[in-house]
């Protein structure tokens, strides 16, 4: 018979009942995530943030988002760290300071307790080196089978004195990329279908750089599920603007352009979890990089808005084709 | 899907070797070739096919980039276009070079008169409908069944046309093989949908050798060619031919054909050379075979590979979707390995009527695939046959017609 111990290094069902069980995994939970910010009634039903003066200078944001990847842990992160940057970054490119976020996560019976505080600790750290912290939640236990191990589901409220929609594209404007694309798509391709690279993850939170060179933005979004052709094509329509790319300045790594080709992926539609695209007018654009280059060397134009509709990739023998949104099935649950 | 770029082998073991390809490592098979750490080679669905001599390995990688190269073929290309002064098309009969030639916008370049038409190179599209309804069958017998992504799409795809929605199937989507003979481990009774044609048989006869149990859809695409080379109503003027498949049979198949063939390699600049040499033939009048992919096709071809088709498989006659039958154009396992044969171990549900029956439709994928017809004149293009809605295979499979078609027809 198994004793004692090895029981608590599993996710029970009680863990969820809302009894004796569930008040100590909570605690456990809170043990982890210290960081807390201006925010109050921690052990509450709710949350509360009393700096309410900041209201006044600015819109709030509201998101919510919710998280299923396989596999759970990845080279460069894990479904907590996607979890938080995810949410923070909905809410930087939208051009809001992010106040705090809310975190449900719904568990299979059974899972390991060190992977449960594993994915904790990382939801922790990664707040913390965001500024935002994670000011309320909740837990509960699924039957095993019949959840695929972890989900969890997030709540962002965030403060714009501007915001950046994503309808701003005009014609002359020059589209950037923050770094290189495609990455968390290959991390997890990688892992999945067993090739070696050293490529990781590009999951992290943009609050900190969108807060920088926010006002040049005129438009911006984050290319995560759909990849970069389902960012643009929507920029691009709302917009009412064409998008040409240039094959020569496309955002990809060697490695990355490798895995697609091998797996027969559209590389355009590898998701990123740490990466904008945006439009900003040629007058600002050497401003605009130069801040950015300060996070990640490879920020760069892509491509150019013009009169017109749809995206459109010029290739190197300057044959032009269009770009449309990913189709058919997508890739299953890579973020 | 032929991969383009050749991969670097960083260390052997046995019969597997850790390759690279720009950065990303996997494992391969290198069973078919003789090669040690430091080669190039060609892979196929997790095997290796072919050695690249060394110089012309780099050449590939270097010349991937060279716009000034591909620009001066380009020139070429109009002018003997020019001189032709007549319509010309031209056919490719490989799913990556109709991907390819997609994605880079290559029809957009041609000279007003020439036109590129998709022929049949997606062994998903030409597999016929019989084929798809025994393995459906065997898998709502509840035997587990392994096949290729693609085909996994023509599978699930065949099932929603159907009345079997809803019902749990097991069916797995492999890269390699290899990958099956892993599944095996957990599910016993695992058929693999075998699919493809001279470049994937080996890898099959391979596997039948180490107990896999196979259901075979094999093709051989050297008969098909020749059926090609002579219907009356398809105005094709000449032919690219596939690297891959070209790779394993060698150039001399081909020789027997009357027309004008290039067997052609998938990077940009090859598949420019190879339509500037069909092109040349034309002007000329010369009707033979060229190979303008020598760096991995050989005149005998990869003979280990192609003759160990022949150890595990009888030739016999075939059906073709949209064509039907084609004299000695398919591959089926012989008596000897009549244990790793689905059709014969699983005689008795084959025989039995499906539980379930295909709905009609317009679905005009017979002509496509053949070039017949363009995905355009198909009444359901675009309007109810999508990329995610598909109703036949040319539309389900990356590499079919009308999938292309959709995605960089514009």
């Amino acid at each position: 018979m198994a004793n004692e111990k090895d029981f608590q290094k599993f996710i029970e069902l009680e863990h969820g009942g809302g009894g004796y069980k569930s008040w100590e995994l909570i605690k456990e939970i809170r043990q982890i995530l210290k960081f807390k910010k201006d925010w109050q009634y921690l052990e509450d039903d709710g949350a509360v943030f009393e700096k309410t003066k900041i209201f006044n200078k600015g819109k709030i944001i509201f998101t919510t988002d919710g998280f299923i990847v396989d596999p759970i842990f990845f080279p460069g992160g894990d479904i907590g760290k996607i979890a938080v940057c995810g949410t923070i970054n909905d809410l930087a490119v939208m051009g809001a300071r992010p106040l705090g976020i809310s975190l449900s996560i719904i568990v299979e019976e059974g899972f390991p307790k060190s992977d449960f505080k594993k994915i904790i600790s990382s939801i922790n750290k990664i707040s913390f080196e965001a500024g935002v912290p994670v000011v309320t939640g909740d837990t509960k236990v699924s039957e095993k089978g019949k959840i695929d191990k972890i989900a969890i589901i997030t709540a962002g409220i965030g403060i714009a004195k501007k915001i950046i929609p994503n309808n701003g594209v005009e014609p002359g404007d020059l589209i950037i990329s923050s770094g290189d694309l495609g990455e968390h798509g290959v991390a997890i391709l990688s892992k999945r279908f067993n090739y070696q690279t050293k490529i990781k993850s590009d999951s992290k939170p943009l609050n900190k750089e969108i807060e920088k060179v926010g006002k040049y933005l005129k438009a911006c979004k984050d290319p995560t599920r759909g990849g970069l052709s389902a960012n643009l094509v929507e920029m691009a329509e709302k917009s009412r603007v064409k998008i040409i790319l240039e094959e020569e300045r496309l955002p990809y790594k060697k490695e990355t352009i490798a895995i697609a080709e091998f797996l027969g992926i559209d590389i355009f539609s590898l998701p990123s979890e740490g990466r904008f695209v945006a439009a900003v007018s040629p007058k600002n654009v050497n401003k605009v990089l130069k801040i950015l280059k300060k996070f990640n060397k490879e920020a760069k134009i892509i491509g150019t808005a013009k009169k017109g509709r749809g995206v459109f990739l010029k290739t190197k023998l300057s044959s032009l084709r269009q770009i449309e949104m990913p189709r058919g099935k997508l890739i299953p649950r890579i973020c | 899907m032929c991969l383009a770029v050749p991969g670097k082998i960083v260390s052997v073991e046995g019969k597997r070797a850790l390759v690279d390809f720009g950065g990303v490592k996997r494992e391969v098979n290198i069973s078919f070739v003789k090669a040690k750490a430091g080669d190039y080679i060609n892979v196929h669905a997790g095997f290796a096919i072919q050695k690249i001599p060394i110089k012309e390995a780099l050449e590939t990688l270097k010349l991937s980039g060279k716009i000034n190269y591909q620009k001066e073929i380009l020139g070429k290309i109009n002018q003997i276009a020019l001189k032709i002064k007549r319509k010309v098309y031209l056919m490719e009969v490989c799913g990556t070079l109709t991907q390819q030639i997609a994605r880079y916008g290559i029809r957009n370049l041609m000279p007003k008169n020439v036109k590129l038409i998709t022929g049949p190179g997606c062994p998903v599209c030409i597999t016929p409908q019989e084929d798809v309804i025994a393995v459906l069958n065997l898998a709502l017998s509840g035997i587990p069944v392994a096949t290729y992504g693609d085909a996994v799409g023509l599978l699930e795809n065949s099932f929603y046309g159907t009345n079997l929605k809803g019902k749990e199937l097991k069916i797995f989507s492999v890269y390699s093989l290899e990958d099956a003979l892993n599944i095996k481990k957990q599910f016993p009774d695992l058929v693999f949908f075998a699919i493809g044609f001279e470049t994937t048989a080996p890898m099959t006869a391979h596997i039948i050798k180490k107990g896999l149990t196979v259901f075979s859809a094999h093709r051989l695409f050297l008969p098909a060619m020749e059926v090609l080379t002579k219907i009356d109503n398809l105005k094709i003027d000449g032919f690219l031919c596939p690297g891959h498949v070209s790779t394993i049979t060698g150039v001399k198949p081909y020789r027997k054909l009357k027309s004008h063939l290039v067997i052609t390699g998938f990077e940009v600049s090859d598949i420019l050379t190879g339509i500037y040499l069909l092109l040349k033939q034309i002007k000329e009048g010369r009707k033979e075979v060229e190979n303008q992919y020598s760096r991995s096709v050989q005149e005998e071809g990869n003979f280990r590979a192609y003759k160990s088709i022949f150890e595990v498989f009888d030739v016999v006659d075939s059906n073709w979707r949209g064509l039907g039958i084609i004299p000695k154009s398919g591959l089926e396992i012989k008596k000897k390995f009549w244990q790793q044969n689905a059709k014969v171990k699983y005689k008795k549900i084959l025989e039995k009527n499906p539980s379930f029956s295909f709905k009609k439709t317009a679905c005009q994928c017979g002509e496509v695939i053949w070039g017949l017809k363009s995905p355009k004149d198909c009444p359901l293009f675009r309007k109810i046959c999508r990329p995610e809605n598909p109703v036949g295979p040319c539309m389900v499979s990356i590499e079919g017609a009308c999938n292309v078609e959709f995605r960089y027809g514009k």
